[in-house]
């Protein structure tokens, strides 16, 4: 075994012990570069198979969002080439060779119509030459960006056995028409659309798991109601509308339970709703604020906010309302978050001036600090593989929407836009 | 007699709230449990509701105000209490919806509770002075509805406040 199969089989084993879908899927390609934990992957530019200048067009169009999906999901380095696709393979591995690539995307691309696009990829290995995977896409042409989001996520799955985060969007609200109205907006900025049009508030909005629904808070009847937004049918409807508050709220993965802050008349505590918003019992009692709820992804906890201290502080209690503990012990806390893997608890807590983002680790038992010393930073939603973070702060002097590794660092900004926008919530993929 | 007063009172409720309910949507209230089977807290929580009813924006009212994170009115407000009530009894026919609202310094979600929770206590302090809880309806507008939307100590002190507001 020479050292090379060893750090393969090193990689091999690192893989199988950290990521628990490697065991579910097959086909993978664990193959990621032994010099650093990135693999680097060779773009050319596609074929244009009718020699259309569209082609070539959407052909380096489509790259750029490749790259750029590639470079954000953090497993990768990517270099491209606008010349190589002119030559056979065998000179295209020639070109490549020197650049120290691992694998090389080809493709060829047509347009029929001015309006389907067809694009065939071959994923290469480099040293080998053989094919790892390919596949056709089809897609009109305005949908671009999401075919190669999808090429993205397929190569990510392939050599993490994980979900890629691509096709995913980020809701929010914004105040820029003086009212607060919800928003949508893909994972890297692109595609900014206005969800709801009412003039009036419309806060709080959060991805039913697994679907394209958005529950909200909105005072559109002068109650502040939980309302769901069907983005692919462009419906919405009423499901919680009690007297009173009907929010925060939050969906079991399995969308059958939903726990939401009532009021009814009396003080905020929770509540199991079930799936079509019928009261199935009350979870917490008393002469204080208990509210939002986060779900476990195993559906049998409850991460809450509760002032029954005297201040705003994190528990955990059972969905059937026992087993209560405190977690923190210090600050005002809200906003708690479950990671889809179940091991971490992201928050947000006002500690000294400001609101900053901290994770509880529950195993460790240990709160580490995510962001410092730059505005505010609130509301934190976990990305669907766990890696990343989407959150609001005031660092620019307004309140703006955020994405940072669950480490706290590489933060970029997710979208300008005009006025403060706040409370995002991260989907899975659409 | 005290069992026919429960459920005259819960009639009336039953009443105000169909009343109120000009504009509805599905689903409705969820809370039509039994009559004989409520506790007082639960009298308490059958609140009406002025969902699609419109609220005079002019307070007839005065406003109650709140130190940060904390829903306690202060005795320096009591006298404003009794001022509200004194003019509800004055006017019987008058509902009311109180308002809770905070300042920006908090999150969201927890501006919202703390919001509800400031209403409830200034509702239970009418109540206290004899005003009948189905003429009073709670509302949070957490920090979405600031009075002052400047970014500093005096616009604060001006933004935690419950309002009375008459509804029409």
């Amino acid at each position: 075994m020479n050292l090379k199969q060893v750090s393969r089989l090193t990689l091999i084993l690192f893989f199988c012990l950290f990521s628990t879908l490697v065991y579910a899927k097959k086909n993978l390609y664990l193959s990621l570069s032994s010099k650093s934990s990135k693999a680097s992957i060779g773009l050319s530019d596609f074929v244009p198979v009718n020699g259309y200048f569209e082609e070539m067009d959407m052909s380096k169009t489509i790259r750029d969002v490749l790259e750029s999906d590639l470079l954000l999901s953090g497993h990768f380095n990517v270099a491209v080439s606008d010349t190589s696709y002119k030559f056979d393979l065998d000179k295209q591995f020639e070109y490549w060779a020197p650049k120290d690539i691992s694998v090389l995307l080809t493709g060829k691309i047509s347009i029929e119509n001015a309006e389907n696009l067809n694009l065939e990829v071959k994923l290469y290995d480099a040293e080998s030459r053989e094919i790892i995977w390919e596949d056709t896409y089809r897609e009109k042409v305005s949908n671009y960006r999401y075919l190669a989001h999808k090429i993205n996520d397929e190569i990510v799955r392939r050599f993490t056995g994980e979900e890629g985060i691509a096709c995913t969007k980020i809701a929010f609200t914004n105040d820029s028409t003086k009212f607060k109205e919800v928003y949508l907006v893909d994972y890297d900025g692109y595609n900014l659309k206005r969800l709801t049009k009412d003039n009036r508030l419309n806060i709080l909005p959060k991805w039913i798991p697994n679907t394209a629904q958005i529950m909200y808070t909105s005072y559109l009847y002068n109650n502040p109601d939980l309302f769901v937004i069907d983005i692919l049918k462009n419906k919405r409807r009423a499901l919680s509308t009690i007297q009173g508050l009907n929010s925060p709220a939050s969906f079991s993965l399995d969308k059958k339970f939903l726990i939401t802050t009532l009021s009814r008349g009396v003080y905020p505590n929770l509540y199991i709703l079930d799936k079509n918003g019928n009261v199935l019992r009350r979870l917490t009692e008393g002469k204080h604020i208990d509210t939002s709820p986060a779900f476990s992804p195993n559906g049998k906890e409850i991460a809450f906010i509760s002032d029954r201290a005297g201040y705003p502080q994190l528990y955990i209690m059972d969905m059937d309302g026992v087993n209560l503990r405190r977690i923190s012990t210090k600050g005002n806390c809200d906003s708690p978050s479950w990671s889809p893997q179940g091991d971490k608890i992201v928050f947000t807590m006002k500690y000294d001036d400001d609101f900053d983002i901290f994770i509880y680790n529950l195993s460790r038992k240990r709160v580490i600090r995510l962001t410092e010393n730059q505005g505010s930073n609130e509301n934190p939603s976990w990305s669907q593989d766990g890696r990343f973070i989407v959150f609001s702060s005031t660092r620019s002097g307004k309140s703006e929407i955020y994405i940072m590794k669950m480490d706290g660092t590489e933060t970029r900004k997710l979208v300008d836009m005009s006025g403060n926008s706040f409370t995002p919530s991260w989907s899975h993929s659409l | 007699m005290k069992k026919s007063l429960l459920i005259s009172f819960l009639f009336l409720c039953l009443l105000v709230s169909a009343c109120a309910k000009k504009q509805t949507v599905a689903p409705e209230e969820n809370f039509d449990q039994a009559a004989t089977e409520l506790s007082n807290e639960e009298q308490f929580a059958k609140e009406p509701s002025i969902r699609g009813v419109e609220v005079e924006r002019e307070v007839a009212l005065e406003t109650i105000y709140f130190a940060f994170d904390s829903s306690a009115v202060s005795d320096r407000f009591m006298d404003t209490i009794k001022n509200n009530v004194k003019y509800l009894k004055d006017n019987p026919k008058a509902n009311v919806v109180i308002e809770g609202h905070c300042d920006e310094r908090g999150t969201t979600e927890y501006n919202l509770a703390l919001g509800q929770k400031r209403a409830v206590k200034v509702k239970e302090l009418y109540v206290q002075l004899g005003i009948k809880p189905k003429r009073i309806v709670t509302m949070s507008y957490g920090k979405e509805m600031p009075a002052d939307k400047r970014h500093n100590e005096a616009a604060w002190a001006k933004n935690r406040r419950a309002e009375t507001k008459l509804i029409k």
